[in-house]
């Protein structure tokens, strides 16, 4: 008795192939507040730029009076966002570094005096 | 005074993009220090294209930058004729050799775009492209910021450099095979975790500097297969930070099989042996993207 070449084969049903467009989920990139007053929190970032500091007009406040009033800035880029120092009292640490300014990545731990927050990349 | 140093690209030996290096940067070798007004760029590696990107996203002003090489492999100069201010009128470029009469810099920067391996040749870039040297080994001051070079262990040489200004120091030491100028290297390799016997001049070149450049591209386990190459151990570049009594450390010129999470394991070894000196120095991993300030 001889075999189909490929039974499976030969049942599927051959038809013009609509393309399908998938809608991957889109997050925004955040910061999560871990330590210091406020937390915890999550900041989602949107926009071009937003300030973080102790004055009641930054876009992200914290109650602590060892930030200063404008503490750093952060600006989208088009690869993530980059955070800045604003000439601060007590300075900006990136991965417990003092530095000016950085591009940040997923995981990297920002911290302005007693405010911890964690940098999660979007997608 | 205000000292700005920024990393533009720090992998050594080849690009190395990807999620494995997303952290760090695949962009070889690349650094501005901007001191005042002055510019200064350490090493034309791919980092250079970026770096002349955001140089004209700053402004219209003309750009005016010092450029001094450590050496002229391919991954210290591959961004130069990448880098949009040397196609511009009004940039004006510096290039430096060593000591006087050098103008090696120059020479080798131009044979890169010859016709067989770029499409523009040198002579056509539109910037006024000048050669020039450090002058005597005191080292020469470029717009009121002291420089000075130092030889250094790499096959073909290479020159660490140092730049101050009101007591702030930078030094860049990038491909430097620390190791072969240790007092005894068997010793170090018999003993890792003794200190380091180095090169006294290396660590009076390194003395005091706020932050020290450092090329700490090997594990102590990987350089026993690659003595020669002209990198270092990190464990070595440590030591010379801690025994010229240096700010801070940052790793340099990334081996391009390392991925982020390696580098960060290799700098926690490094921190470890500076806790155990008792030093005070700060080592982190440079990273492209990353801007310092000193003073």
């Amino acid at each position: 008795m001889s075999l189909p070449d490929d039974p499976l084969d030969s049942a599927t049903r051959a038809q013009a192939v609509p393309v399908l467009t998938a809608r991957p989920s889109v997050r925004s990139h955040q910061l999560q507040q871990v330590e210091g007053p406020g937390a915890p929190q999550l900041i989602e970032l949107r926009g071009t730029s937003l300030i973080i500091g102790r004055s009641p007009e930054a876009e992200v406040r914290i109650p602590s009076s060892s930030l200063s009033r404008q503490h750093v800035r952060l600006d989208r880029g088009d690869d993530g966002w980059t955070v800045t120092d604003l000439d601060s009292s007590n300075g900006l640490y990136l991965n417990e570094i003092r530095i000016y300014s950085a591009e940040l990545r997923d995981g990297d731990t920002v911290q302005l005096s007693d405010a911890l927050f964690v940098y999660f990349e979007g997608r | 005074m205000s000292c700005f140093v920024r990393f533009w690209g720090t992998r050594g030996s080849i690009p190395t993009p990807g999620r494995k290096t997303h952290r760090y940067g695949g962009n070889t070798s690349c650094v501005e220090v901007r001191i005042d007004d002055s510019m200064f760029v350490l090493d034309g590696g791919t980092g250079l294209r970026e770096l002349g990107v955001d140089l004209l996203k700053r402004g219209p002003a003309p750009v005016r930058a010092h450029m001094l090489f450590s050496h002229m492999h391919w991954d210290h100069i591959q961004g130069f004729p990448f880098f949009v201010p040397a196609y511009l009128p009004n940039s004006r470029l510096s290039i430096y050799g060593t000591f006087t009469g050098d103008r090696r810099h120059h020479q080798l920067l131009s044979g890169q775009m010859s016709s067989d391996y770029f499409p523009v040749d040198f002579s056509s870039l539109n910037a006024n492209i000048v050669a020039s040297d450090l002058g005597p080994p005191t080292g020469r001051i470029i717009e009121g910021v002291a420089v000075r070079c130092f030889d250094q262990r790499h096959p073909g040489g290479s020159y660490a450099y140092s730049l101050e200004k009101d007591g702030v120091r930078v030094v860049y030491s990038t491909d430097n095979e620390v190791d072969l100028g240790l007092a005894d290297p068997a010793a170090a390799q018999r003993d890792l975790a003794a200190p380091r016997e180095l090169p006294p001049e290396l660590v009076a070149f390194c003395r005091g500097a706020d932050l020290l450049i450092a090329d700490g591209q090997y594990t102590d386990d990987e350089y026993v297969k690659k003595v020669g190459w002209g990198h270092p151990r990190a464990s070595t570049v440590t030591d010379l930070a801690v025994q010229a009594g240096v700010g801070q450390l940052a790793i340099f010129h990334h081996d391009p099989m390392h991925s982020d999470d390696h580098i960060d394991a290799l700098v926690g070894e490094c921190r470890e042996r500076v806790a155990r000196w008792g030093s005070g120095v700060i080592v982190f991993a440079a990273r492209e993207g990353m801007t310092l300030k000193l003073g």
